[in-house]
């Protein structure tokens, strides 16, 4: 990670510090370079745990490795900051064995579609009861700038200087297949809106999964970057029920900057849920 | 008194019953008073018509191993019983079909190839099946019934013990079952003289109560639960399997949830989310699988989370053998993964200790808030032992976290330092414990430090707690010392230590002076004991299923000198008469 500026933090800490919901943060201030889109998405979470009025100690946030792999360190709550591609099957473990507490998952684009992508359909088959966050900056971050499965094709990358011989994987389209029984996407730039689906994606029981759109300002000058989020993200064009899995197909096909819940089914009994039935 | 040491092979392909004939052999013979070690080998192919043997070791006194070679073989099957004669001893005894359903071809017969000093008894065993119950498939109870009637064994006795198998089965099933074993007594008794001069007629034993008939993988899961285990999660792996379907079974009568994951890794993951979660949770596998665990080993030593696993280990490397018994993973159980790692190590040595290493191994896990692993091995999983019911474990074995008190909630450090290393931990939930948990190298508050000094610190804080787990170690299994010193010391672990605590018995009896020693305990291991022990031995034999001898370079390691080693990776178990044989030959 780069090195950041004290002075930029200061500022940056002195204009947040009389709002209600920085309760959430915790002492440590992030380490991520100065116009990392990861911010926003801190922002985005601690305005959700605080309109919700989660208590503290019954949140649970574990991540994996990479960039995204910090945010626990950066929550006032429980966090466990694990393995590279782990969050997923901790978070399952967690949650059937607290299901008391508030568990999120967080993850990178490489932790959670390479390295870690055997998880994600069986967490989403089985519906265990978590909110998933995937930081997608489509590039490996940590490990500064390599090629990760959301990099478009031939993008140049510090692991293919003349361009990405892969095709990327669609996030969304992923999750509906495996069954996620509940399927957003928010935008890095846009709080507000990413607080609504993190909560909304919270409150739901069953396996939430939700795709940010998010700059890496270090490692990915020509893609995924502030100005051409800002040029391109808008409002998903479709039915606000969000209770058709062909228009929510469709939509992860056509609307790669679409930002809204694409899918949510109501009914779906959550794996906790299941069980309880089964064993009853 | 009379004494009775006989080991019994049943020989048939698979179908034929031969399992459950050992089964109920073995139940019949503990009801009255006897003690049994049974083992049974299959194909590792579930179809087909692979050979099937069950062994079964029956004693008057204590037996620590299952015997290696047998007393009398029952061929179920010509064709697989043949190679099965080289396991028969010198005189034995062979009892087999003398007028098969359908007639051998040339040189099939298992009476052709017997060895001109074994006593053979022919039984039509396929025709008194018919006549019993009008088809073959009782021909292993027939065969039953012949030992019964050769031996002197209670006849009314053994049909409750057939009863008792098939309890849940339909009446006809039963009464096939208990007519076909008594067409085959009384045929026996009418139609065979007697030619050997083996009989249970003239033993008494004292009377004993009621004994848990069970293996090891039973005993694994029976200990879990009575141990307050509340999360498993798994994924099928031979021989381990078994312990993941009893408690899919039980588990969510004692408020517990199993879950079953798409491979081990998700599987140790979410057992060390639920340790996290502050709840008891395990997973058990083998060789395959605990390699796939690796990286969740290093994730649970360096942010002390608890979590169990019982590897039973199979042949390997790699996919190996997976139904054949050996202790090749020690090396992966104590040094798998990077970086200095310490976890502890524990491998029960015979069916009853399965019980109490993994009551140990749940409450060394929540106290020490490590990675404990449990090695079994297929022996110790799938033989089965009479044992007396286990002792559950007492409360404070039950409630092992450290949990914080009020003064450390003022301040919180997940990671403090402390004299023995363990750091009291506040589960998530707990106002004021919150915290960060990490697999970096941190600080007392759980933050990510790379300082020299942070690191050094650290790793001396988990060393340490590692150390402390010593003190509550059980005591290593040490026999007496005829005099100050012995010629011969024998070290062992795992499986192998009942057959070497034999070994050593026997020798004894046969003027050579030895002695024994082995430890549950692996790592950390009582070095101590083991070097005053080895100190006072003048030649040290290690006998281990392995092919590098992998606890002899632990142990030359500790003491510091060359010790004999004695490896066998033949799939059997460790054989008493093996060590022996080399003792002899010391
Ligand atoms: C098993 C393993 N392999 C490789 C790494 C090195 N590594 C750390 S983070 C990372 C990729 C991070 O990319 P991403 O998941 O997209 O997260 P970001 O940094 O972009 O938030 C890699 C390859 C590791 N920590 N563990
Ligand atoms: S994701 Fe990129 S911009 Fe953000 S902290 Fe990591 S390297 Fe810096
Ligand atoms: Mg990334």
């Amino acid at each position: 990670m780069v090195e950041i500026q004290s002075k930029y933090l200061d500022e940056k800490l002195d204009q947040v510090r009389a709002m209600d919901f920085l309760q959430y943060r915790s002492g440590d201030l992030p380490t991520w370079c100065p116009g990392c889109g990861y911010f926003g998405i801190m922002d985005a979470f601690y305005k959700a745990c605080r309109q919700m009025e989660l208590k503290h100690e019954n949140i649970c946030t574990v991540s994996g490795i990479g960039c995204s792999g910090r945010t626990p360190i950066f929550i006032n709550s429980y966090g466990f900051h694990t393995l590279h591609g782990r969050s997923i099957p901790v978070a399952s473990g967690l949650k059937l064995a607290r299901p008391d507490l508030t568990v999120f998952a967080v993850a990178g684009d490489g932790d959670a579609l390479g390295i870690g992508g055997g998880h994600l359909p069986h967490v989403a088959r089985k519906n265990i009861d978590i909110t998933f966050i995937l930081f997608d900056n489509s590039i490996y971050g940590l490990t500064k700038g390599q090629s990760s499965s959301t990099t478009p094709y031939e993008m140049k990358t510090n692991s293919h200087p003349v361009g990405n011989p892969d095709s990327p994987l669609n996030p969304i389209r992923l999750a509906l297949s495996y069954g996620a029984s509940f399927v957003a996407r928010g935008y890095a730039g846009d709080p507000e809106g990413m607080k609504e689906v993190i909560m909304e994606g919270t409150k739901h029981p069953g396996f939430s999964f939700i795709q940010i759109l998010t700059p890496c300002v270090t490692f990915d000058k020509s893609n995924r970057t502030w100005k051409n989020l800002k040029e391109n993200v808008h409002p998903l064009r479709m039915s606000p029920e969000a209770d058709n899995m062909e228009t929510a197909m469709r939509a992860a096909e056509n609307q790669p900057f679409g930002v809204g819940v694409f899918f949510k089914d109501k009914d779906r009994r959550s794996y906790q849920d299941i069980l309880d039935g089964l064993n009853a | 008194m009379k004494d009775i040491n006989i080991v019994i092979e049943i020989c048939g392909s698979a179908g034929e019953g031969t399992i459950s004939a050992g089964e109920i052999l073995s139940r019949f013979m503990s009801s009255q008073g006897y003690e049994i070690m049974s083992f049974d080998s299959y194909p590792a192919e579930i179809r087909g018509f692979g050979k099937c043997v069950a062994h079964t070791r029956i004693s008057s006194s204590v037996i620590n191993s299952p015997g290696k070679l047998a007393d009398v073989l029952i061929a179920l099957n010509d064709g697989h019983s043949i190679s099965q004669l080289s396991a028969l001893k010198k005189g034995g005894i062979l009892i087999y079909d003398s007028q098969p359903a359908k007639p051998h071809e040339e040189d099939k017969s298992v009476l052709g190839w017997a060895d001109p000093s074994v006593v053979s008894y022919g039984v039509p065993l396929a025709m008194l099946a018919q006549k019993a119950a009008g088809n073959l498939r009782g021909r292993n109870m027939v065969a039953l019934g012949a030992i019964a009637a050769l031996f002197d064994l209670d006849r009314e006795g053994f049909t409750d013990s057939i009863k008792a198998r098939y309890a849940k089965k339909k009446q006809i099933v039963i009464d096939s079952n208990v007519n076909s074993f008594l067409e085959g007594f009384d045929w026996t008794k009418d139609h065979i003289e007697k030619k050997d001069t083996f009989t249970f007629d003239g033993v008494s034993l004292e009377p004993r109560g009621e004994k848990l008939i069970i293996n090891g993988n039973q005993l694994v899961a029976q200990a879990a639960l009575d141990a307050d285990l509340k999360f498993y999660a798994g994924y099928p792996i031979t021989p381990a399997t078994k312990i993941m379907e009893i408690l899919s079974k039980e588990l969510p009568g004692y408020g517990g949830t199993l879950l079953q994951t798409e491979d081990e890794i998700s599987a140790i993951g979410a057992v060390v989310g639920a340790g996290y979660g502050g709840i008891r949770a395990m997973t058990a596998t083998s060789g395959p699988g605990f390699a796939l665990m690796t990286e969740f080993t290093g994730l649970s030593v360096m942010a002390e989370v608890p979590a169990v696993i019982v590897d039973s280990q199979r042949g390997g490397p790699s996919t190996g053998i997976p139904t054949k018994t050996e202790q090749s993973d020690f090396n992966a159980a104590l040094y798998s993964g990077t970086g200095d790692c310490p976890r502890v190590v524990l491998a029960p040595t015979d069916t009853a200790s399965c019980y109490d290493a993994t009551v140990l191994g749940l409450y060394l896990a929540e106290k020490y808030q490590t990675l404990v692993v449990i090695l079994l091995d297929f022996f110790l999983s799938n033989s089965i032992r009479n044992i007396d019911t286990p002792k559950k474990p007492g409360p404070q074995m039950l409630n092992a976290n450290v949990n914080p008190t009020e003064e450390d909630l003022k301040d919180y450090k997940r990671y403090k330092f402390t004299d023995d290393g363990i750091s009291p931990r506040a589960i998530p939930g707990t106002p004021g414990g919150i915290s960060f948990y990490t697999g970096l190298e941190h600080d007392e508050r759980g933050r990510p430090d790379y300082s020299d000094k942070g690191h050094l610190a650290m790793s001396e804080k988990r060393y340490r707690k590692h150390a402390s787990v010593l003190k509550e170690a059980p005591a290593p299994v040490i026999s007496d010392f005829d005099g100050d010193r012995a010629d011969i010391g024998v070290i062992s672990w795992g499986s192998s230590a009942g057959a070497a605590h034999e070994a050593v018995a026997t020798a004894k009896k046969e003027g050579i002076n030895a002695a024994s020693f082995s430890s549950v305990m692996l790592y950390p291991f009582p070095d101590e004991a083991l070097i005053e022990f080895a100190g006072r031995c003048d030649n040290i034999l290690i006998p281990e299923l392995n092919f590098q001898g992998q606890f002899a370079d632990y142990a030359q390691g500790v003491i510091k000198r060359e010790v004999t080693r004695l490896n066998f990776i033949t799939g059997r178990p460790m054989a008493a008469e093996d060590i022996l044989d080399k003792m002899r030959e010391m």
